[in-house]
């Protein structure tokens, strides 16, 4: 798992490559958790068009950042979900707590 | 009739999900099963696993976890064993998916992505070890 952080309009962009599970899950919540507690990042976009596969260690971390910012009114966005990934989401209730966008675009463009 | 079975044995600790998810991309070729089918079995082995591994040994030995895996004609049987504290996971309580997000928690997320997934999951105690066995028929 790696990931890539760009800056779009006044979203921060996190662009996720790989598995998120057991092994890498507290790798992938120390960086996510640094842009949201140590920059304050409050406007959000996940870009998973790499997210390969996610187990519930990484769903974990999806649902604590999702807390986060709609705690401060912020927003977070999801982008490129594949089918896998997004029948994952589906089946744990997370399309109904998470805005999920067809690309970042479209997730941008949103606000 | 076809029957095939592969064996894989491991120890209790989580960087073996690494040996998991090597074994399943070769389960998948070996018996043409489809990618996104094995990514499902990949999730479903790796919450069982992490469960045993959190929870099943109050000591800090080495113990082994052994994963059958059973074909007989479109049916896959994935049956996970280890020795460690009687503990029926089918018994968990189902989280409440739709609550909104403030109070949602992912505890038991991991059994309900279980159930939710294969197509039938049971659960024995036997001879001093715990048998989950997770079924999925594949398409042909």
């Amino acid at each position: 798992m790696n990931i890539q952080v760009t800056n779009r309009d006044n979203f921060t962009v996190v662009s996720i490559h790989g598995r998120i599970d057991t092994i890498n899950a507290e790798n992938f919540n120390t960086h996510l958790m640094h842009i949201l507690d140590n920059e304050g990042v409050d406007h959000l976009v996940l870009d998973c068009a790499g997210l390969d596969y996610i187990s519930s260690s990484g769903l974990r971390i999806f649902l604590v950042a999702q807390k986060k910012i709609s705690a401060v009114q912020g927003k977070l966005l999801l982008s490129n979900l594949q089918p896998t990934i997004k029948e994952i989401f589906d089946i744990s209730g997370f399309s109904t707590i998470f805005s999920i966008f067809p690309d970042t675009e479209a997730a941008i463009k949103s606000k | 009739m076809e029957v095939h079975r592969k064996k894989l044995k491991l120890s209790n600790k989580i960087s073996e999900l690494e040996t998991i998810r090597q074994f399943l991309a070769e389960l998948g070729v070996a018996w043409n099963i489809a990618p996104p089918v094995i990514l499902t079995l990949n999730l479903v082995i790796e919450e069982a696993f992490t469960n045993v591994v959190g929870y099943a040994f109050d000591d800090k030995l080495e113990h082994t976890i052994e994963i059958v895996f059973d074909k007989q004609d479109n049916i896959l049987s994935i049956s996970m064993i280890d020795d460690g504290k009687a503990f029926d996971p089918t018994q968990n309580a189902e989280p409440d998916i739709n609550l909104p997000v403030a109070e949602r928690s992912v505890g038991g997320l991991g059994v309900y992505l279980i159930k939710s997934m294969m197509d039938q999951v049971e659960y024995k105690y036997k001879a001093n070890k715990n048998i989950l066995i997770m079924r999925k028929k594949l398409e042909s």
